[in-house]
């Protein structure tokens, strides 16, 4: 899931100006399983913006609603009418949602009520963890379903570097050593070859390095079918 | 006892099963507490929810009870 955290109050407030009219949009999927911005956080978020408004003497309607995603237009669409009529959207989205309304209602003014931060997983209650760079060539399979891209600190592909100690990073002890961590999964597996394998330089390009990436797949585009 | 605790806007959420049960017998027995106590029975505190706790606020309240 992409993993997110709500944008101190005050950082809010400021955003927020002076809109009279402000829309809070949750989204249901990502953001909601992080408790960063479902509806019940937007909720939250509307009443905390409410009270601050009566505090801070300023006139303010504030609602909020939720959507399945914010990625999607058509998700979108079912708000529409309270987008437009909204001075402001504070979206609690991820900058995925909040770009997908910006593009969609280009006429609103949109702001963000969240850092996006990581694409990761809850390891226990409250607690999430980076797992996926995004790096767009997946190399988990070499090294034992342990990602070094996103979890070893250099992205190293040929590791554990000198500062392994204890089986934890130099960076900070409370990050495990991401080669240790393959180590030890190859060895349990007896595919501590896989190891030995030394891997070229990374094709960063497919990475954010070669720009905006995009996918197309023609066999689902709809304008070939009506061709 | 303080005026400003005699006027205070408390809202108090409480537990059919206990909280509310307490204040039941605290009524029957004459006991006195302000009239701006106002308490909602629920058939479980951990019913309550950050959200109710704002709503009262927000309405105001100058002061949650969740009790259970």
């Amino acid at each position: 899931m992409i993993v997110a955290e709500q944008k101190p109050l005050e950082e809010i407030k400021e955003l927020l100006g002076d809109a009279e009219k402000v829309l809070v949009l949750g989204c249901g999927t990502c953001v909601t399983v992080c408790f960063a911005g479902g509806a019940r956080e937007a909720a939250i978020m509307a009443s905390s913006l409410r009270m601050a408004s009566k505090i801070d003497g300023v006139q303010r309607i504030i609602n909020d609603m939720t959507v399945q995603r914010q990625c999607e237009w058509e998700y979108l669409d079912q708000v529409a009418d309270e987008i437009r009529d909204a001075d402001v959207v504070l979206s609690l989205g991820c900058g995925v949602g909040v770009q997908a309304i910006v593009e969609r209602f280009p006429e609103a003014w949109v702001v963000p009520g969240l850092n996006t931060t990581f694409m990761g997983m809850p390891v226990e209650q409250g607690v999430w963890v980076e797992r996926c760079a995004g790096c767009g060539d997946c190399i988990l399979g070499l090294t034992g379903g342990i990602c070094p891209i996103a979890r070893c600190s250099k992205q190293l592909l040929n590791g554990p570097c000198g500062g392994s100690q204890d089986g934890k990073c130099e960076v900070d002890p409370s990050i495990d050593c991401a080669w240790q961590l393959i180590y030890d999964r190859l060895k349990s597996k007896g595919k501590l070859d896989l190891m030995l394998k030394i891997q070229p330089p990374k094709n960063w390009q497919k990475a954010r390095h070669g720009g905006p990436r995009r996918i197309v797949r023609e066999d689902i585009r709809l304008h070939l079918e009506e061709e | 006892m303080d005026t400003r605790v005699e006027t205070a806007n408390i809202v108090v959420f409480a537990c059919r099963h206990c909280a509310y049960a307490a204040a039941d017998l605290a009524g029957g027995l004459r006991l006195q507490y302000p009239p701006s106590v106002k308490i909602f029975e629920l058939p479980c505190a951990g019913r309550v929810d950050v959200l109710e706790v704002m709503r009262a606020f927000e309405d105001g309240a100058d002061g949650v009870i969740v009790a259970g």
